[in-house]
This record gives C-alpha cells, structure tokens and sequence, in this order.
C-alpha cells in the first residue's frame, strides 16, 4: 500500500542511529564483545608463532563472532519498533510524512550502521593486538572477515527489527527475541541429532557412502541432502559456511567441507558454500519483506 | 473546500463499536474544537485521519486527500501533536525537531520554534530529563515545523500548568491567522470555548452536536435566569412578565433592592422592555448564562433535565 521515500528512510535513520548510539545496554554488550575479540586475539598472539596465519586468527575470533554478534543485534533490534509503539513515539514518527516502511528500512540502516560501528571497533582492537603481538592480518582477508560477520549480524538485526514490529509489548518482543536465541542456539542444533535419529528408525532413508578415513574404508549412512540443507538454514551455520569464500578462511570447521566422497554425483548447488552466502541474503530480506507486508495493515 | 470531511466513517475494534456512522466537516481557516468525554471516539477518529488506525467503513478526505491512499501527502501538510505519546528519552529538543524538519524537507530554526513554545533553554538537553509538560511544548514544536496548512491538536492541554494552557491557545490563535486550519481535540471545554469558532461534541462515537459556541449556548439555554432589580415590585409588571409564553416562572424578591427572578426559555431582553413598558424603572439585571461547560454537559450526559434546569 505505502512507498518508500529515500529521504525520510534517511531521517528516520538518522533519528534511530543518534537514540540507539547513546543506549548503555547497547555499549555494555559491545564492550563484552570488544572485550573477547581482544582476548581471542591475546590467546592467538601469546600461544602463536611466526607460522600462525590470518586463518588461524580468523578461525579464532569467528568462534567468538558467531556467538556474540547474534546476541548484540537481537539486543539492538529487540525494541526498535515495540518500545515506540509501547510509548506512542511512533506516532511521533508516523505524523510526519513517512509510510511505514520508511519507518521499517529507516530503522533497520540506522541501527545496522549502529551495529557496524560497533563491530568495527572490536575488529580494529582485535587487529592491534594481534598485529602488536606477532604480525597484522592480511587486509583483504580480514576486510572480507569483517564484512561477511556485519552481513550475520544484519541478518540477526533483521530479525529482530521484524519480530519487534509484530507487537506493542516490548515484555512479548523480548521473549521472541529469546525464542529466536533458543532456535539457533538450541533447537537448530538438536535437530541435526533428531533427524539422525529419525533416519536410524527408517522414517526416512539416507545416503549410503563410502568415506575413507586413515586409509580405512568406512561405510555408513548420511543424512539425504535435504537433511543436510536444513542445518545450513541457521544463520550461524550460513555465516561459518559463507565464510570459506574467503581464501583465508579454510581453517577445519568452517564451511561445509562436505568431501567429494559424501558425493559421488557431485555437491548439490544448495550445500556449496556461496549458497550460505545467499542464505544469509535471505535471512536479511525475508524476515523484513514479511513484517513490511504485516506492519503496513495493522492498527496502531 | 473543506479542510476535513468525516463522512461515514465507522470503526470497530472485535464487537466494541469505537464509532458510528460518523459525519461532519471542519472549513478551511477555521479552528474545530473536537469536544467530548474520554473515550468517546476522538483519538479513533484522528488515529484514522493519520492513518495510524483503518476505518471499518466510510471514509474521511483532508483537502479533498483520501486519508488511505494520500496519507503522505496528507501529512506533508499537517502538523500533529499526538496525545499520549513519550519523546525520545536520549535524543535532545534539537535533535527532535531537526529529525521533524529533516522529514518535511523544511528549514525552520530549532531555536526559533522552541522560543515559540517556550523551552528555547532547554534546547540541548535530553527529552529524557523533561517534565510532562517540557514534553507537550516540544511536540507542539514539532508539529509547527513547516508552516503546516492544517494542525490537528489531540488533548493538548495534557501536563501543561494553566499559563501553559493559555500560551498553548495562544499559538493556536496565532497559527490561525497565518492561515492554518486548526482541529482540536479536548475533554475540557474550556479550552475549546476560548479559542474555537465552532465547536463538535462527540458522544459514544456519535457527533451529538455541531455549532459555534454562542449557537451552542442558545441550543441548550433553555432556562436561562434573569434577575431584574426594579425600582419598586408592581403586580401588574409581573403579571405581564408571567403571561409571556416564554417564561417558565417568576418570583419576586421584596426587601431593599427588590427584583424580579424570571426564568425564559426566550429572549431575554423582552423580559426586561415588559418590566419597563409596565412603569417599572430598571435599575440592574444580571444573567446566569449556560457556560459552554453545561452545554458540554447537557449533551454528553443522559440527565439533560437536571443541567438544564
């Protein structure tokens, strides 16, 4: 029903940058984060040598971005739009001319610059103390590191921007952003064993492979692809996946890394790595397109 | 062209009928009191001028504009002060109304609209530290940012101390004769009798009455009280007073400064030429008009008798 309009996306962005930027609990996690992204890199940096690489860093610092960015952003998103339609302030925002995707995208560039500044920072602290204590990071590397983890954390902005306009109760949002943490973090990785399980009962067949693993031959069943796409679903495991694009980034654990062996008539386009990338594309579009199309007919 | 047109317009929220059948105009240039109780339909009847809510039948145009379908354009020329809403707690007064003129493409002056609504010293501190009444001025400021052509006001009133009140109506008027269309809603009528040229009453949704304030007065004066002090009490003025078919009674006070109390749902002026055609001289009259307060009362209370009386 309603348009978009660049310039007030601009100024609600503007607006929702300069209010998130001053909200403590938002530093207060960053500060954690900057905090382990400096550890981690103290660790690599006193128990590594001149062989240890960027990837050795990366592979490091990723473990740490994969469990905390998610966490700032579903922090950062949780009142973006519940806490001004909790206060009214939305109707402060929606007397002037904008339509209510104006005030959706507005929201979301202005707290996803609030969350790439964030980010930043961290990066910037954990590249000084690596770079002081042994050597810097290749640049390209870590430029691709950084913009592929803003990338994750946009997409867990995104939904949480979206799961905060679907309600005026900031207490109901919070609980959804709870539930998203759950899914992930949980639920998602329970699901790998439950489908393993289910499959071992014969509610659904696998894939008979052949792997060969210290020169023995193992046979065994997998899960049929389908299966396997399921837990790239989780933005997680799209971001580590999406991350071995990035030459550096080939340390054991990321990517899919399924080996040729897994199968025989070659890596379904769905499992290959750029894929993840695309995955978490959607998981920035989706979630919002949808709350867009909801938010735009409800009742204030 | 009419500034607003509420035709038809019903809202219901599940079985809770908000509004019914709602119709009436507001005249470009004018100043519209919304008048009625808490609860009565106004804020749904604005939500939906605003869009913020969407009628469940009829339909309400600003400036010919289609509230659904040309609500940007709707709002480009509207300034809005919301009722019930919060600032932005870590946002200051200036960086509120840059973020206002930033969305209307404007080039009003913070500063300037704040001395307007008198909270140019607190201009960079944060809304968070504002009293409830800080708070209304800087919406009101925000509503000012440029030029609107129409200025819809929702309780207004709300946190501010009556000299705030009075610079509120202030602005109102002063808006007024820039030109801008002024609607305004409030539960007092007080506010609304001081500032409106006509005034709607709204009851359960319902407009219950559309006038200016004098008309409304004379709509529901059906008792009005004359008190006339007279040089002497002569039976014959009274009896005259009483045969007018307008009076409803009359009684006479004796003593030092003797009068006749008449009671007319007609004019009272004629009472007063009866009094002196009979040979009383008139020495003082008082009368105990309605104020616009029994008006308010007599339409949106079921006792209508009793205020009246």
């Amino acid at each position: 029903m309603s348009d978009v309009n660049a310039t007030s996306v601009r100024a609600i962005a503007t607006k929702d940058f300069r209010d998130a930027v001053r909200s403590w609990t938002f530093w207060g996690l960053s500060l954690l984060f900057f905090l382990l992204v400096g550890l981690a890199a103290f660790a690599i940096g006193y128990f590594g040598n001149a062989d240890t690489s960027t990837a050795d860093f990366l592979g490091t610092v990723s473990q740490v971005t994969r469990l905390v960015v998610p966490l700032i952003a579903l922090l950062l998103g949780w009142k973006s739009i519940a806490g001004e339609r909790e206060s009214g302030s939305i109707k402060v925002l929606l007397s002037l001319p904008h339509s209510r995707i104006d005030v959706v995208l507005g929201k979301y560039l202005g707290r996803a610059t609030v969350l790439s500044l964030s980010l930043l920072i961290g990066f910037v602290i954990g590249a000084v103390v690596v770079a002081v204590m042994l050597s810097p990071p290749a640049i390209a590397d870590y430029a691709g590191f950084i913009a592929m983890t803003i990338l994750y954390g946009i997409a867990y902005l995104g939904i949480a921007i979206a799961l905060s306009s679907i309600t005026k109760s900031t207490t109901i949002a919070g609980a959804a952003m709870f539930g998203v943490f759950v899914l992930f973090y949980v639920v998602w990785n329970l699901l790998n064993f439950a489908l393993q399980i289910l499959m071992n009962q014969g509610y659904f067949s696998g894939v008979e492979v052949t792997q060969t693993m210290n020169g023995n031959e193992m046979q065994y069943e997998r899960l049929p692809d389908w299966g396997l796409f399921v837990q790239t679903i989780d933005p997680g495991v799209a971001y580590a996946n999406a991350l071995s694009v990035i030459d550096a980034v080939e340390a054991p654990g990321f990517g899919t890394a399924f080996s040729a062996e897994l199968f025989p008539s070659g890596v379904p386009f769905y499992l290959q790595n750029w894929f993840s990338f695309l995955i978490l594309l959607v998981w920035i579009v989706v979630p919002t397109a949808i709350a867009i199309a909801r938010f735009d007919r409800v009742d204030l | 062209m009419s500034a607003i047109a509420v035709d038809g317009l019903t809202k219901r929220y599940g079985n809770t009928v908000a509004l019914e059948d709602l119709s009436f105009t507001v005249r470009e240039g004018e100043v519209f009191g919304f008048l009625g109780p808490n609860g009565a339909g106004k804020s749904t009847t604005i939500n939906v001028l605003l869009d913020f809510a969407r009628p469940t039948d009829g339909e309400i145009r600003v400036f010919g504009k289609d509230v659904r379908a040309e609500s940007r354009e709707i709002r480009r020329r509207t300034g809005v002060l919301p009722e019930g809403v919060e600032t932005y707690d870590r946002l200051t007064a200036r960086q509120h109304l840059e973020f206002a003129i930033d969305s209307k493409d404007a080039d009003d002056d913070p500063e300037h609209l704040l001395s307007r609504v008198g909270l140019e010293e607190a201009i960079d501190r944060k809304a968070g530290g504002y009293s409830k009444g800080m708070s209304q001025r800087l919406l009101l400021a925000m509503a000012l940012v440029g030029e609107p052509d129409l200025l819809v006001l929702d309780e207004p009133s709300t946190g501010l101390d009556p000299n705030g009140a009075r610079e509120m109506r202030d602005l109102v008027r002063e808006e007024n004769e820039r030109g801008a269309t002024v609607f305004f809603s409030s539960h007092i009528m007080e506010q609304v009798e001081a500032v409106c040229d006509r005034v709607g009453i709204l009851r359960d949704g319902e407009m219950v009455a559309v006038d200016t304030v004098s008309g409304l007065q004379d709509s529901v004066t059906t008792g009005a009280t004359l008190r006339v002090s007279v040089d002497r009490i002569d039976e014959g003025a009274v009896e005259r007073v009483r045969s007018m078919p307008e009076v409803t009674s009359v009684d006479v006070e004796e003593g030092q400064t003797p009068a006749i109390v008449v009671a007319t749902e007609g004019s009272k002026t004629a009472v007063i030429h009866e009094i002196e055609d009979a040979g009383c001289e008139v020495l003082d009259f008082s009368t105990d008009d309605t104020s616009l307060e029994e008006v308010f009362r007599a339409y949106t209370t079921d006792r209508r008798e009793e205020v009246s009386a």
